[in-house]
This record gives structure tokens, C-alpha cells and sequence, in this order.
């Protein structure tokens, strides 16, 4: 009998993520998101260095709601892409590797992503 | 107690799906196990991998509400219902909870799981004191059930490009042995792109072991070796392993 | 102990990024503690800070690192998702251009600040 491809179980909505996987993915998705602002970050700083006119220019449009929504968003990414690589960092010299304490760090990483992002929030708007 | 297991039968389905069952438990039932196998005698076609029934094959190893674990370990009174089983995810399925292991197995032989030492044999035994022997545990115990590699996404994504906890662990297992003598040779075959290097750290490896081995903690002391920037030989730790709920 | 060989890409990846990362932690707690003392207010200000002897060498090597590092981190990525060889090849010389292109604009920026 001619043995058509398997099927693989690969559903992710049933299969468990625990905090460590959920950090991860964090870590990855917040690097892209910080990766798309690098661009625009530059242009802004070209723009301020440019002239007087265009510091102003800058200046004014961080004071947009929809832009300083845009940097709640930014701050939360570089929060938890820095906490989660910190993490890593201390994981690769052996600190808090177990996974007790992975889990741990693993939770801190999360919620302080967040709170930085709230705190940015309540800064900015 | 309901449970809703998954079905396949490439001779007879086109898709597979999910039975429902429901079954009174008996008094001597304690674990996942012997309830499945009680719904085998009801439905002789559901199919799965068993043996021991006591945790040391690996044989029983699948998905149990989200989590991977050996059904012979997993206390029924710890599960929540309906209990979901499905088989180890990004495997193949031959049938039901039956997956295709070869691909797993190709990358546990590829990291040469054997003690290569060409020097001439002593008279009596390669001799190994306890403390060098002590540096195999935690790494030793692997049973091969395949519930880290198949909870780990890395894995998922390259499963013919990245070795997989379960490959890595053996492969520290072997790095630490003190009668070992090809540790250069292990450390290089491992440092490309894909074969160690694809670990991110997400530890579900070792949140789901059903005996209680972090894998990931051995990727990073193979990572430090190979980078020269530690040299730390010594036996891993283990944790209470953590059933399915 | 084993001599790290470098040539190999893994490992030689792997330290790119965690020497870059931690270059930039040390630099961005720096730069936070800076304008959180004293807050730009103007654009002499602004220029003023950029202008100090030292600081454009450093913004440079903080650019250097940090798109050494998000090389890395992109190509990790596309390595994980990317299966069609062709694809992934295409895919890794775009990212490679853009962050080519941000690189020269950096410098560009640096080296045209008004004195």
C-alpha cells in the first residue's frame, strides 16, 4: 500500500505553554518589533540633528497621541527583549539555570515587560 | 472521568478526529495507563506504544491536556476534564496515539552515543572513580520517550537540522565521561548553525521530562565548553518532574 | 581546556551577540541615567550633547553592535522559518541590505552633525 504523507499534531492552541515558552516567544517577538523601529528610530535622529527647524519638527510629533502610543508599544519591546536577554545572559554563566528559578525569571520577565510598558504609559499619556 | 482521545487510521480515515469516551474508575486505577488500556479492551483498534507500566521504557509517552508525559506515571486524580490525548506533537502519526520515531532516533545516533577510545585497553577495566562517575548523573537517566524533543518548537521547526534536548543530553553524557577520549571531536560536530545552536533556551524540555532531566541546562554547559569561557564538568541538576495536570 | 575556534558559525554567532548585548545594556543605562538627570530642552542642548568629544565614537560603536546584534537575532529567525533554501537566501541578503543601508546612513548622520 503506497504510504501517503503523515499527518503531524502541531495545533498550537492545544498544546501547553509554559511560562519559560512564553517568555521565549516574547524574546522573539518584541527583537522583530525593536528590529522595525531601529529604522524610523534613525531617520528621527537624523532629523533632529538636522536643524533647529526640524528638532522642532521632531519634538512636536512625540507629542502625538498616536505616536507616544507607538512608544508605550516600542518601550514594552526593548523591556522585555532586554529582561528576557539578561535572563539568557545570566543563564549561559550559569546563574538561575535550574528550573525552579528558571520559572522564576521566567515570570519576572514577563510582568516586567509589562510594568515598564504601564509605567511608560502612564509617563507619556 | 471523560476523555477525548485521538483517532487515526490511514487505512480507514482521511482525517483524523477525536472520540469521547467516558468510564467509571475503578478503585485499583490510579494512572492514565490503566484506563487506556480498560478503553482498549471496549475498542480494540485504539492503538498505542506500552511496556513497562512503570515509567523506565519511555514507551507511553504522549500528549496529555497540552502537556507531554508517560501515561504510566500520570495520576489520574491529578488530571483536569475532559482529558485530552493526543500523540507527541510534530512527529509523524502511523496510527492513534503511534508516532514515527525514526527521525528521532537518527539524531541521537548522530551524536556518536557510544565511548570512543582508541588507546590501547588497560589489563583489567577503564578504570572511573565515583566522583568522575558522579558527573554523568543527571544526563545518564534519559530514557528516550521523546517527550522533550517533541514539546521543544525549535525542534518542531528543524527536526532534521537540530539534534533535540534528547540528542544533546546524551551528547553531554558522553563530553563529561572521563573515559571519553573524543571530546574535541563531539564539541566540533556540534558547533554549526543548526545542531546545537538552534536552542533558544524556551526549557520546555525540561518542564516536561517525566524524569525530572533538564536537557537545556546541558546545552549551555556544552555551549561554555566549546566557547572556552567555562569549564564546568559536573553532574546537572534534576527537579521533582512535573506531571500533566 | 579547548581553545575556542572561531571560525565555525554557531559559536562565533553565539558570541557576537551576547558581547554585543551586553555592550549596549552598559550603554543604554548610561544614556537613560544621562537624560533622565538632565532632559534635552533645546537643540543647541541636543547638539551640545551630541558634539562632546568621545560621544560620536561612541554612538558608533553602539550602532555597530546593536546592528551586529540584530543580524544575529533576524537571521536566527529566518533560519527557524524560513525551509525553501532559495527563500532563505533571498530573505538573508534583503535583511542583510537593509541593515548595509542603516549602517551607512549612521554614519552619514554622525559624520555630518553640524559644529
Amino acid at each position: 500500500m503506497a504510504r501517503t504523507k503523515r499527518p503531524v499534531f502541531l495545533d498550537l492552541r492545544h498544546i501547553q505553554m509554559p511560562v519559560g515558552a512564553l517568555a521565549s516567544i516574547g524574546h522573539r517577538i518584541s527583537g522583530v518589533v525593536v528590529a522595525i523601529g531601529v529604522p524610523v528610530v534613525v531617520y528621527l535622529l537624523a532629523l533632529s540633528l538636522k536643524d533647529e527647524q526640524s528638532f522642532a519638527h521632531v519634538a512636536s510629533h512625540l507629542r502625538l497621541v498616536p505616536v507616544k502610543a507607538a512608544l508605550v508599544v516600542l518601550v514594552w519591546a526593548i523591556s522585555h527583549h532586554v529582561l528576557a536577554g539578561v535572563r539568557h545572559l545570566l543563564s549561559d554563566f550559569d546563574i538561575g539555570s535550574p528550573l525552579r528559578l528558571a520559572r522564576r525569571s521566567a515570570w519576572f520577565v514577563n510582568l516586567g515587560g509589562v510594568a515598564l510598558a504601564v509605567l511608560a504609559a502612564v509617563v507619556l499619556l | 472521568m471523560k476523555f477525548s482521545i485521538f483517532r487515526f487510521d490511514p487505512e480507514h480515515d482521511a482525517k483524523p478526529y477525536m472520540q469521547d469516551f467516558e468510564m467509571e474508575l475503578l478503585p485499583t486505577e490510579h494512572m492514565l495507563l490503566d484506563v487506556i488500556l480498560r478503553l482498549k479492551q471496549q475498542d480494540p483498534t485504539l492503538t498505542l506504544r506500552k511496556s513497562c507500566r512503570e515509567g523506565v521504557c519511555g514507551s507511553d509517552a504522549m500528549n496529555i491536556n497540552g502537556r507531554n508525559g508517560l501515561a504510566c506515571i500520570t495520576r489520574l486524580r491529578d488530571l483536569i476534564e475532559p482529558v485530552v490525548i493526543r500523540p507527541l506533537p510534530g512527529f509523524p502519526i502511523i496510527r492513534d496515539l503511534v508516532v514515527d520515531m525514526t527521525q528521532f532516533y537518527k539524531q541521537y545516533h548522530s551524536i556518536t552515543p557510544y565511548l570512543i577510545n582508541a588507546e590501547p585497553l588497560p589489563e583489567k577495566e577503564l578504570l572511573q572513580s565515583p566522583g568522575e562517575r558522579d558527573r554523568l548523573n543527571g544526563s545518564y537517566e534519559c530514557i528516550l520517550c521523546a517527550c522533550c524533543s517533541s514539546q521543544c518548537p525549535s525542534y518542531w521547526w528543524n527536526p532534521d537540522k537540530f539534534v533535540g534536548p534528547a540528542g544533546l543530553i546524551q551528547a553531554y553524557r558522553f563530553i563529561v565521561d572521563s573515559r571519553d577520549r573524543a571530546t574535541n571531536e563531539r564539541l566540533d560536530d556540534l558547533n554549526d548553525a543548526y545542531r546545537l545552536f538552534r536552542c533558544r533556551t524556551i526549557m520546555n524540555c525540561a518542564e516536561v521530562c517525566p524524569k525530572g532531566l533538564e536537557p537545556v541546562y546541558a546545552i549551555e554547559r556544552i555551549r561554555l565548553k566549546m566557547s572556552g569561557a567555562g569549564d564546568k564538568d559536573g553532574a546537572l541538576d534534576t527537579h521533582p518532574p512535573l506531571s500533566p495536570r | 581546556m579547548r581553545t575556542p575556534d572561531i571560525r565555525s558559525t554557531g559559536l562565533a554567532a553565539w558570541w557576537v551577540q551576547r558581547l554585543s548585548a551586553a555592550y549596549m545594556l552598559v550603554f543604554v543605562i548610561f544614556l537613560l541615567t544621562t537624560f533622565a538627570i538632565d532632559p534635552v530642552q533645546s537643540y543647541a542642548q541636543w547638539l551640545g550633547w551630541v558634539g562632546r568629544p568621545g560621544t560620536r565614537m561612541a554612538l558608533a560603536t553602539f550602532f555597530a553592535a546593536l546592528l551586529s546584534h540584530m543580524w544575529v537575532g533576524l537571521r536566527d529567525v529566518l533560519l527557524d522559518y524560513a525551509k525553501p533554501p532559495a527563500l532563505q537566501r533571498l530573505l538573508l541578503a534583503t535583511v542583510g541590505a537593509g541593515l548595509l543601508a542603516i549602517a551607512i546612513s549612521v554614519v552619514w548622520i554622525l559624520a555630518s552633525i553640524p559644529r
